[in-house]
C-alpha cells in the first residue's frame, strides 16, 4: 500500500503528461501510472534493431500547442524540433510530384507550372483554411458547452465564439456551415483540378479514420485538424530524437514540475466507494488511493474495463458501449541498409529537399477510396494509402552512418479481420505495404535488413487504445466537440465524482496536440478549487 | 418590344407544373392573385405523372408512393374532392437469397413476431425504435413546413426562429436529444448498428436512407434521410405509405383541379425559354415559341440549373450566387424501371400470390450488398447488383392494368448520371436486362412475365422532365445542402437575387418527394413580399 496521493493519472501518453503538469503547477502532486516501461504512449522512440532508433507510431505531428510548449519549457528540457522545407512530397507511380512547402507561396509558384488556375486556388484556399482554422482554434481549446443546462460561463464563451464566427463575415460563414459535413473529395473538386495534389490535401482528412475521401464530413475534420496548423498537408515538424524526444521532454517537465512518474505501473481497475472514486489498483494488487483520477486511456477502456460496470447506469454503459474506435491504421517500421531511391523525387527535381519531409503515396481520390472500400468489407487495402517518412534524413543519429529507417503508415488496415487474424496476416500486411512502396522506390526491398509491423490489434494490446484506434475513437461529427465522446459527457468529466478523461477521446481529441490534456488539467483544477 | 400580339399580363407566373408548381400556383391563386401555371410537358405533374405507356397499363413513370404529401395542403386544397384517393401500402417484403425473407406489415404484433424469428432482441428493439423515431418526427416536423432562418444573418425574422429552434432542441429529454443528434449526423448503418444485430433488417431500413442520394448506407448523414422517409403520414398517421388511385398522376391531377378551381389558368406544352428581367426584376417569361408573357412574379418551380444557367444570362446573378449554383450538386444516381406483367412474380422464399405481393418489395439482402452497390457507383458503373424498392399498384388498383394482368415499378438504385466508360444511351437496355436478372435471382418466373418494359435513366429524366443530372430531388439531399442551405446558403427563403424571381420546386427546402412543402411555403413567402 502506497501513500495517498491526491492525484492519480492513468497512462503517461503526452495527453497524461500534459494533465500532469498543469495540475503539478497548481499545486497537486500527480503520480502518472504508466503500464510499459517507458512514457509517451504513442509518440515513443524505441530501438527498432541494434543500433536503429525508431519512432515507433508517431512520426511528425503535432504540432503541440505553443502555449503548452511554452508553459512545460520543453525546449529548456532538451526538445529539439526541425521543420524541413518540404512538408510533404506527392508522388505518383508515374513520376509525378508536387511538394507542399512550409510556404504556401512556394508551392503555389511550383502548382503553377501546371496548372495557374490551382496555383491561385491554392493560394486563396491557404488563406481561407487559415481563417477557418483560428474558429476552430478556439474551440479546440475550449470546454465544450453544457447541453442540458449550460452554464453562464458557457454563454459567455458562446458569445465570443459566436463573436468570432461572425467577424468572419458571411462569405466565410456560410463556407463553415457549408464545407462541414461535406465530403472532402467534393471540396476538393471544388478548389483544384489536379488530381494528385487534390488526393494529397484529402488524405489529411481522412488520416487515421474509418472513412474514404467520398465519405460525408471529412471536410470538418480538414477543418479541425488546421486549428493546430492550417498547413494543407498538416505539419512535418520533427522531433530529434525522434518523437519520443517530445514526449522523454515532457516528462523532465513533469517531474521538476513536482510529479512522480511511475513506469511499468499498469492499472487494473479503478475503485469506487460510495459512488466517489477513491483510487486506482494496480495488475501486481498494489492499491493507490487519491481523491481524483484522471484517465489518458480512451474512453471505452477507461468505462468499461478499468471502472466495475456497476457504477454506471444502463443507458449510459449503452452509449459507451456504441463509441465507434475500430482503427484502421497499421504501421511499417524499416531498418534500411541505404537510401531508397523514390523515382518521381529523383525524375522531378523538387526545389528543396525532398527526402526530408514526408511522402504521400495515394495518387488519386480513386485509390485512396478503393483503399478504403476494402476495409468496409474486413480485408486490408490491396494498394493501401501510405504515409512516408525517413526521419533519418533530418536526424541521422538514429540510425548507423549511411543506414536509415523508414517509417510508414498505411491505410487501411481494418481492426477486425473477415479472414483470419493479425497474428496470423500481420506477414502478409507487410509484403503488401512494401510492394505497394516498391513500385515507386523499386529497390526498397533490397534495403531491408529488418522490419516492425504493427498492426491494429497491436496498437490494443500493446498501446491500449481499444480497437487499436490511434485517435481513440472516430472522429466523425457524432463523436466531436459537445459529443465526445458522448453528448452531455464532452467535458472531461464523468459519471463518476472525482474521475475525469484526458486523452484523445476527450474534445478535441485529433492527434498529437495536448489539447485534450490541456483542457482537462484546466476543468479539473476548477473542480477542485 | 415583341411586336406579337399575345402579350399577356398575371399577378404571377409559375414555371413548371410539376406537383410543388401546381400547389404554389393553387395557394397563389386561392390569394386572390391571378396565377398562370406554364408546363414544357404534354401533361401535368412533373415526376409525379401517371402514362399509359403500353395500351392498357398505366404507370406511375417516375414517383410512385406517396407519403410525404403534406396533410395541411390536402386540408387546405381539399384534394380528396378533386379526386384524390390513397390507398394502402402495407409493409415491406424483403426476399433474401438464402430462400429466407423478412416480412414487415404495418401491424405491429405481426411484424414484431416476424422480426423475433430473426432475432428476439431486435424484436424487442423495434419497438423501442418506433417510438424514438415517432419522437424525432414530432421534433423535425415544424420544420419542414418553416421558411429556413439564414445564422449568419442578424434579422430579427431570423434570430427568432433560430431562438425557436434552439428551444425546441433544449425542451428535448437528454435521451432525444442525443438521438437527434445522432440523427443529424451518423449514417444509416452507424445508426441502425445500435438498435439491431439483424443484417437483413438493418439493410432493408437503411435504404430509405439512400433514396435519391449519391451516397451509400454507410455514409454519414444518411441516417437523417431514414427519418426523412419516416415522416411520411397519411391522415396523422406517421410512418404509412400508400397509391394514389389512377397512379401518382392521380395527385398531380387532384392539385390541378384545385389550383383551376382558384382561377389558376395551366398551360402544357408551353416550355420557357428565358426569364425576362428589366433593372433587376423579374418581369416575364419568354416561351420556346417565342411568345411573350409578363407577371409581376415569377415563380420557378424547376431545378437551380435551369432557372439560373438556361433561363437567365450569366451577367443578370451577381458572382458568389452564380458559383453557388454552379456548385450545387445534382449526380442523379437511381433509375426507374416499369414493366407491364403478364401475371405475378413467384419468388422462390414465400411462393404463390399473397399479401406480401401488395407492398413494397425490397431487394436489400444485406449491408454489404447494399454498400456494394453504392462502391460500383463510387467509380461511375451502375450497380451490377443494385438496391431495387418495387410496388406492384394493379393488386391495390385494378384500374392501371387489363384484368389479370399488372404493372410493376422498380425504383432501381444505383445508376449514377455519370457512367465512366459509357453513356446511357447505349446501356440503357443492358441496364433494363440486368434489372431482369436480378429480380429473376429471387422470382425465376419474372422472365416470363414480362410483357413490357420502360427503362427511365437518370438522362431520360433530365431531357424528358427537365431534372438536371436525372436526380429525381433536384439536387442531393446531403447535409450541406439542407435546410438554410438549400440550394445555395444565403438564398434559402425562396427568393432570389433577381427581385420578384422566387424559386418553388423541391431544391428548395424541404426538398424532393411528393411533399409539397416547398410550393407552399414559397407562396407564403411570395405574399409576404406582396404585402409589403
Amino acid at each position: 500500500m502506497s501513500a495517498d496521493r491526491d492525484v492519480v493519472v492513468i497512462g503517461g501518453g503526452h495527453n497524461g503528461l500534459i494533465t500532469a503538469f498543469y495540475l503539478a503547477r497548481a499545486g497537486l502532486k500527480p503520480v502518472v501510472l504508466e503500464a510499459r516501461s517507458i512514457v509517451g504512449g504513442m509518440a515513443v522512440t524505441e530501438e527498432l534493431c541494434p543500433g536503429f532508433r525508431c519512432p515507433t507510431l508517431a512520426h511528425a505531428g503535432g504540432p503541440i500547442r505553443a502555449e503548452i510548449v511554452r508553459d512545460m519549457a520543453l525546449e529548456q528540457h532538451g526538445l529539439r524540433m526541425t521543420q524541413p522545407s518540404v512538408r510533404m512530397t506527392a508522388i505518383s507511380p508515374g513520376g509525378e510530384a508536387i511538394a507542399i512547402y512550409d510556404d504556401p507561396a512556394r508551392t503555389a509558384q511550383q502548382l503553377a507550372a501546371r496548372s495557374q488556375r490551382d496555383a491561385n486556388s491554392f493560394t486563396h484556399f491557404q488563406v481561407v483554411l487559415g481563417r477557418l482554422g483560428n474558429v476552430f482554434r478556439h474551440l479546440a481549446a475550449s470546454t465544450p458547452p453544457e447541453i442540458d443546462s449550460p452554464s453562464k460561463d458557457d454563454l459567455l464563451r458562446g458569445i465570443a465564439t459566436g463573436r468570432m464566427v461572425r467577424r468572419l463575415g458571411r462569405q466565410d460563414m456560410h463556407r463553415l456551415l457549408r464545407w462541414a459535413p461535406m465530403p472532402i473529395a467534393d471540396l476538393m473538386d471544388e478548389w483544384f483540378e489536379n488530381p494528385l495534389l487534390k488526393a494529397t490535401i484529402a488524405a489529411r482528412a481522412i488520416f487515421g479514420c474509418s472513412a474514404g475521401p467520398r465519405s460525408p464530413s471529412t471536410a470538418n475534420l480538414l477543418l479541425l485538424r488546421c486549428a493546430d496548423d492550417p498547413n494543407v498537408v498538416g505539419p512535418s515538424a520533427f522531433a530529434v530524437g525522434g518523437a519520443g524526444a517530445l514526449t522523454q521532454a515532457m516528462a523532465k517537465a513533469v517531474v521538476a514540475a513536482g510529479c512522480t512518474i511511475r513506469t511499468n505501473a499498469e492499472v487494473a481497475g479503478i475503485d469506487v466507494e460510495d459512488g466517489r472514486v477513491k483510487g486506482v489498483h494496480l495488475t501486481n494488487g498494489e492499491e493507490i488511493a487519491a481523491r481524483t483520477v484522471v484517465s489518458n486511456a480512451d474512453p471505452v477502456r477507461t468505462l468499461l474495463s478499468l471502472l466495475d460496470p456497476v457504477n454506471l447506469s444502463p443507458s449510459f454503459l449503452q452509449r459507451v458501449q456504441q463509441y465507434r474506435s475500430k482503427g484502421v491504421v497499421a504501421k511499417l517500421n524499416l531498418a534500411l541498409d541505404g537510401l531508397p531511391t523514390f523515382g518521381a523525387l529523383e525524375q522531378s527535381k523538387v526545389d528543396g529537399d525532398a527526402y526530408s519531409g514526408r511522402i504521400h503515396i495515394g495518387p488519386s481520390m480513386n485509390y485512396i477510396e478503393r483503399a478504403f472500400d476494402a476495409s468496409k468489407y474486413g480485408d486490408f487495402s490491396p494498394e493501401p494509402y501510405l504515409e512516408v517518412m525517413l526521419p533519418t534524413v533530418t536526424d541521422p543519429s538514429l540510425a548507423p552512418a549511411g543506414k536509415h529507417i523508414l517509417s510508414i503508415y498505411a491505410q487501411f488496415a481494418p481492426y477486425k479481420l473477415r479472414t483470419g487474424t493479425w497474428d496470423t496476416r500481420a506477414a502478409e500486411l507487410a509484403e503488401c505495404i512494401v510492394s505497394t512502396l516498391a513500385k515507386y522506390a523499386p529497390d526498397l526491398p533490397n534495403h531491408i535488413i529488418h522490419q516492425q509491423v504493427i498492426t491494429p490489434a497491436d496498437i490494443e494490446t500493446t498501446y491500449g487504445a481499444t480497437g487499436g484506434h490511434i485517435f481513440h475513437g472516430e472522429l466523425t461529427i457524432d463523436q466531436s466537440f459537445t459529443m465526445r465522446p458522448l453528448l452531455g459527457w464532452a467535458r472531461y468529466r464523468t459519471p463518476i465524482p472525482g474521475l475525469y478523461m484526458c486523452g484523445s477521446g476527450t474534445h478535441p481529441g485529433s492527434g498529437l496536440t495536448g489539447a485534450s490534456g490541456a483542457n482537462a488539467a484546466r476543468e479539473i483544477l476548477k473542480d477542485l478549487r | 418590344m415583341s411586336n406579337r400580339p399575345a402579350s399577356q399580363k398575371y399577378d404571377v407566373i409559375v414555371i413548371g407544373g410539376g406537383h410543388n408548381g401546381l400547389v404554389n400556383a393553387a395557394y397563389l391563386g386561392r390569394a386572390g392573385k391571378r396565377t398562370i401555371v406554364l408546363e414544357r410537358r404534354h401533361v401535368l405533374g412533373g415526376a409525379a405523372v401517371t402514362e399509359e405507356i403500353f395500351p392498357g397499363f398505366k404507370f406511375s413513370v417516375c414517383s410512385y408512393v406517396v407519403s410525404l404529401l403534406r396533410p395541411e395542403i390536402i386540408r387546405d386544397l381539399d384534394l380528396p374532392r378533386h379526386g384524390l384517393e390513397i390507398l394502402p401500402l402495407d409493409g415491406t417484403f424483403t426476399p433474401m437469397p438464402n430462400g429466407d425473407y423478412l416480412w414487415r406489415v404495418n401491424d405491429h404484433a405481426k411484424t414484431r413476431q416476424e422480426i423475433a424469428r430473426h432475432s428476439r432482441v431486435d424484436a424487442e428493439a423495434y419497438e423501442e425504435f418506433g417510438k424514438a423515431m415517432l419522437q424525432m418526427c414530432k421534433f423535425v416536423k415544424p420544420i419542414l413546413a418553416m421558411t429556413p432562418p439564414d445564422p449568419t444573418t442578424l434579422n430579427p425574422r431570423d434570430l427568432i426562429k433560430l431562438l425557436f429552434l434552439g428551444r425546441r432542441f433544449q425542451g428535448l429529454s437528454s435521451d432525444d436529444k442525443y438521438n437527434q443528434v445522432q440523427l443529424m449526423t451518423m449514417s444509416a448503418v452507424d445508426y441502425l448498428d445500435q438498435w439491431f444485430e439483424t443484417d437483413v433488417l438493418k439493410a432493408t431500413m437503411s435504404a430509405s436512407g439512400i433514396i435519391g442520394t449519391f451516397l451509400g448506407i454507410r455514409s454519414p448523414g444518411t441516417a437523417y434521410v431514414l427519418l426523412h422517409h419516416y415522416m411520411g403520414e397519411i391522415d396523422g398517421a406517421f410512418r404509412a405509405w400508400g397509391f394514389a388511385r389512377g397512379g401518382t398522376g392521380a395527385i398531380s391531377n387532384a392539385i390541378a383541379d384545385a389550383a383551376r378551381e382558384a382561377g389558376v389558368e395551366i398551360r402544357t406544352r408551353a416550355g420557357i425559354a428565358r426569364i425576362l428581367v428589366n433593372k433587376g426584376t423579374a418581369v416575364g417569361v419568354v416561351l420556346e415559341n417565342g411568345d411573350e408573357i409578363y407577371g409581376n412574379v415569377v415563380s420557378s418551380s424547376v431545378d437551380p440549373h435551369l432557372t439560373f444557367l438556361k433561363m437567365l444570362e450569366p451577367d443578370q446573378l451577381p458572382d458568389e450566387f452564380l458559383s453557388g449554383v454552379k456548385r450545387y450538386k445534382f449526380r442523379g444516381s437511381s433509375a426507374k424501371v416499369n414493366f407491364a406483367l403478364d401475371a405475378l412474380p413467384n419468388f422462390s422464399c414465400l411462393p404463390g400470390p399473397g399479401a406480401h405481393l401488395r407492398g413494397a418489395i425490397s431487394i436489400s439482402p444485406s449491408v454489404d450488398y447494399m454498400e456494394r452497390a453504392y462502391d460500383d457507383a463510387k467509380y461511375g458503373e451502375y450497380s451490377k447488383r443494385p438496391y431495387i424498392d418495387m410496388v406492384i399498384p394493379s393488386l391495390t388498383d385494378p384500374s392501371v392494368a387489363p384484368p389479370g394482368k399488372h404493372v410493376m415499378s422498380c425504383f432501381v438504385q444505383y445508376a449514377p448520371y455519370h457512367l465512366s466508360s459509357s453513356n446511357w444511351d447505349e446501356k440503357k437496355e443492358a441496364f433494363g436486362d440486368m434489372v431482369v436478372q436480378t429480380l429473376s435471382e429471387y422470382a425465376p418466373n419474372f422472365t416470363n412475365l414480362v410483357i413490357g418494359r420502360q427503362v427511365v435513366t437518370p438522362l431520360d429524366l433530365e431531357r424528358e422532365w427537365g431534372l438536371t443530372e436525372g436526380n429525381i430531388f433536384q439536387g442531393e439531399l446531403s447535409l450541406e445542402q439542407l435546410f438554410f442551405l438549400r440550394p445555395v446558403p444565403g438564398w434559402a427563403n425562396y427568393r432570389t437575387p433577381i427581385k420578384n424571381l422566387y424559386m418553388c420546386g423541391s431544391a428548395t427546402h424541404p426538398g424532393g418527394g411528393i411533399m409539397g412543402a416547398p410550393g407552399r411555403l414559397a407562396a407564403t413567402e411570395i405574399l409576404k413580399d406582396w404585402k409589403a
